[in-house]
């Protein structure tokens, strides 16, 4: 059972993301129209939006406190947003902003914040083994941290994630494997790429447990969440968790999905977890003025953070020269001298 | 009109795709120069809305006599976007 | 110039030019004709006809035995494209970006490039690896690199880089019939997508019918008298937009385009910098360690008497940032290219 107060938590951090996916689309087609250029605009770059999504991450996530570690892949808005990550620096590394969690070095695929151990790769499967690492070193230290690595389920297919199963699965690791299946990778439907009729049964040939949530229903990922997060805190192994989701805004903005059926799309959109969680509160009495609050805050947070964001200025050019380590070794430079100054020789 | 009267004009308004809601795109590349000859069939533009490029085939064999929209350009759907003298 | 002489000579007496990705396609669609072996692997090359168009429309033709989307799985896919090859086939396997070659890496470097050699000659492995390479629109770290200089810094793959729609047909050519594994790394920004509009230049007459381009034979895309600019990509169009630049002030630049980086045609550039005396070498890979020192150190290394003065230009040993300045910051630009061919004349 889900007790009322969490549903709420979970509507408002799932109205929130899909506000917050809403809102970039319109500033990331700003500039872009009539005819979409990737790098015009006040976002430029690919930015993998994930509406539709909002029920994976606000129901894991619920489970989670900030000493444990989460990593995201590609398209990691709503898994920030329910991991506790500063919406309002994230927002600014997305702007690309100097003061962005990254400085603006990192950009949407890339967004890292130590203070709710989030962090997050662009290489498909790539934030699995490091998750791993993290439930290596809870283990070691003896701590009840817990690690999740997200992917999509097109990254089932990928080595590091396969690999990653078994470590975790043979050195009984507090890490749990959330795969959202959102039907398609990019443009390829999980049954031309692979035989399984889910990601879950991946656990079968690693000897780990596999879960799997059927439907766009966050109540359901959430209880099923409980179990695996729990599993993993109270030592006994990893789990792979698999839930259905869907895509309704394309695999990047500029994806015209021409590849996709009309009836796909009208199906998936159908599945909103938002509207079907909206409907789990009403059932548990909870009225229309109190879920109006909920919307309210949540897209009040959402506008202030990206208000927010564009005043924040952009990062000096010179900036690109810092953190490529923490502590340069003599030689590093600083600043890179101008052409004007190396002669080839230097 | 500045073609001869057996002119065909090149237009996009029956390639015009489907799911955008822009009534303006714009050209983004010819793949023939003016004086060039054309094929009916063949690519001989291609233009951009939203997110969706689409090939503008020539309407007849002939001449690419003028071409009224260069690359880069806008226009709205139904503007003529070069003129062909029929071979 | 060169160039316009080159397209009047051939691509545009056929009265029509093509971007570098209808130029590619061409030549992949006329090589499956000619071939029942040759077949292409990827990740979104089917329906989508790849993420920057490097298949587009060939799916209708060939279908989906020949044209494969295969699972993110390039380890696999790769290291299949290896095994097919070496079993007489012509695989062509597609990385969607360049950035993700770490994930198979090792079918690249320990397998498709150094089984000829360890079988002493007696296996080949005819496939060429593409991918999409480059930065200049903000997609950061992970996805903006062209890492040149380790491709062709591990033996046994030729490295092609095409900058024109002409030379990328006759250059696919070539590396499709090559018995030996060929990597042709494509530029996002010079294939001619609506969504990421190229400079002028790529597009280019293009012939009908087939042609190759030899490996090893780089081009001077503009002669020029006072410096020689050695360059690939999408540095060959900022070269010779700094060309134009600095031809406004007296200055002639010779722009040579390599082409290839494995094989590499020192000749044409021994020779230009013979005649120039002055060398700047423009890579949008990282300086050190890479391209730019291996120019320089082959020219060096055989006439070093010719040599009044060296620069280069480069990537800074930074991963590429996000932002907008600061990508700008550290990816060469036309007018890094201008101050340098100044700083090798000595002007400044």
């Amino acid at each position: 059972m889900v007790a009322v107060n969490e549903l709420q938590e979970m509507y408002e951090n799932m109205v929130t993301a899909r506000q917050y996916e809403e809102r970039l689309q319109e500033e990331y087609m700003a500039g872009k129209q009539p005819a979409f250029d990737i790098s015009a605009g006040p976002i430029p770059g690919e930015l993998h939006l994930a509406a539709g999504h909002e029920a994976a991450g606000a129901g894991v996530c619920q489970h989670l406190r900030d000493d444990d570690t989460v990593t995201a892949p590609h398209r990691p808005h709503h898994i920030a947003i329910a991991k506790g990550v500063d919406l309002k620096r994230m927002t600014a590394e997305i702007f690309g902003r100097e003061s962005g969690l990254s400085g603006g070095k990192g950009g949407h695929m890339h967004l890292f914040d130590p203070d709710v151990n989030f962090a997050c790769s662009g290489i498909i499967a790539e934030g699995c083994p490091p998750a791993v690492g993290a439930g290596l070193a809870a283990k070691k230290r003896n701590t009840d941290s817990v690690a999740v690595a997200f992917l999509g389920e097109g990254a089932i297919d990928q080595g590091a994630f396969l690999e990653s199963l078994n470590l975790a699965s043979v050195q009984n690791l507090p890490v749990v494997f959330v795969v959202e299946d959102n039907d398609w990778a990019i443009s390829m439907p999980k049954e031309r790429v692979t035989d399984v009729e889910n990601g879950a049964q991946r656990a079968d040939g690693f000897g780990l447990q596999g879960m799997r949530v059927d439907a766009d229903d966050a109540v359901a990922v959430s209880e099923a969440a409980r179990e695996a997060v729990g599993r993993a805190r109270d030592g006994n192994g990893p789990t792979l968790l698999e839930v259905q989701v869907h895509r309704r805004m394309g695999h990047f903005m500029g994806d015209p999905e021409s590849y996709r059926p009309d009836e796909d799309k009208d199906a998936a959109e159908q599945r909103d977890s938002i509207e079907r969680l909206e409907s789990d509160l009403q059932a548990h009495g909870v009225d229309d003025e109190t879920i109006d609050d909920l919307r309210s805050r949540a897209h009040d947070r959402v506008e202030e953070a990206i208000e927010w964001a564009k005043d924040q200025p952009e990062p000096e050019s010179e900036d690109a020269y810092e953190d490529v380590f923490v502590n340069p070794p003599s030689g590093v430079t600083d600043n890179e001298p101008s052409t004007a100054d190396t002669g080839g020789d230097d | 009109m500045s073609g001869t009267d057996d002119s065909v004009a090149v237009e996009t308004s029956d390639r015009w795709p489907d799911d955008v809601d822009e009534d303006v795109g714009v050209v983004v590349n010819w793949f023939v120069a003016e004086g060039g000859q054309v094929e009916e069939g063949d690519s001989i533009c291609e233009f951009q809305v939203e997110k969706v490029s689409v090939d503008v085939p020539a309407p007849a064999t002939g001449t690419l006599a003028e071409i009224a929209i260069g690359e880069d350009e806008e226009f709205e759907r139904g503007d003529r976007l070069a003129l062909i003298r029929p071979a | 110039m060169a160039q316009q002489e080159k397209d009047d000579a051939s691509g545009q007496q056929a009265g029509r030019s093509l971007t570098m990705s209808r130029a590619m396609v061409e030549a992949i669609a006329h090589e499956m004709r000619a071939d029942d072996e040759v077949f292409y692997m990827g990740e979104d090359v089917a329906d989508y006809g790849g993420i920057f168009d490097s298949t587009e429309g060939l799916l209708e033709e060939f279908g989906r035995d020949r044209i494969m989307d295969v699972p993110i799985s390039e380890t696999a896919y790769l290291g299949a494209a290896v095994g097919a090859a070496q079993e007489g086939m012509r695989p062509i396997a597609e990385l969607m970006f360049v950035d993700f070659f770490g994930v198979a890496m090792d079918q690249i470097y320990n397998q498709m490039a150094k089984n000829t050699y360890m079988s002493g000659g007696s296996v080949n492995v005819p496939m060429v690896l593409t991918a999409a390479v480059g930065g200049t629109y903000n997609d950061a770290a992970q996805h903006s690199q062209t890492l040149y200089g380790t491709f062709a810094h591990l033996p046994g793959m030729k490295v092609v880089v095409p900058s024109t729609a002409y030379d990328a047909k006759g250059l696919m050519h070539n590396a499709i019939r090559d018995d030996d594994p060929v990597v042709y790394m494509f530029h996002k920004r010079l294939m001619g997508i609506g969504w990421l509009p190229a400079p002028d230049g790529p597009k280019t007459g293009v012939p009908e019918d087939d042609y190759t381009i030899p490996f090893g034979s780089a081009d001077v895309k503009r002669e020029g008298a006072d410096v020689t600019v050695v360059t690939l990509g999408l540095h060959v169009h900022r070269a010779l937009e700094a060309a134009a630049d600095l031809a406004d002030d007296g200055i002639d630049i010779e722009v040579v385009d390599l082409r290839t980086l494995v094989p590499l045609d020192t000749d044409t550039i021994r020779d230009s910098v013979a005649k120039t005396g002055h060398l700047v070498v423009v890579d949008e890979d990282y300086r050190s360690y890479g391209v730019t020192g291996e120019i320089i150190a082959s020219v060096a290394e055989a006439g070093l008497d010719d040599l009044e003065a060296v620069e280069r230009v480069a990537l800074p040993d930074v991963p590429i940032p996000y932002a907008r300045p600061m990508e700008d910051e550290v990816v060469p630009g036309t007018e890094d290219i201008a101050a340098a061919v100044r700083a090798a004349r000595g002007d400044e």
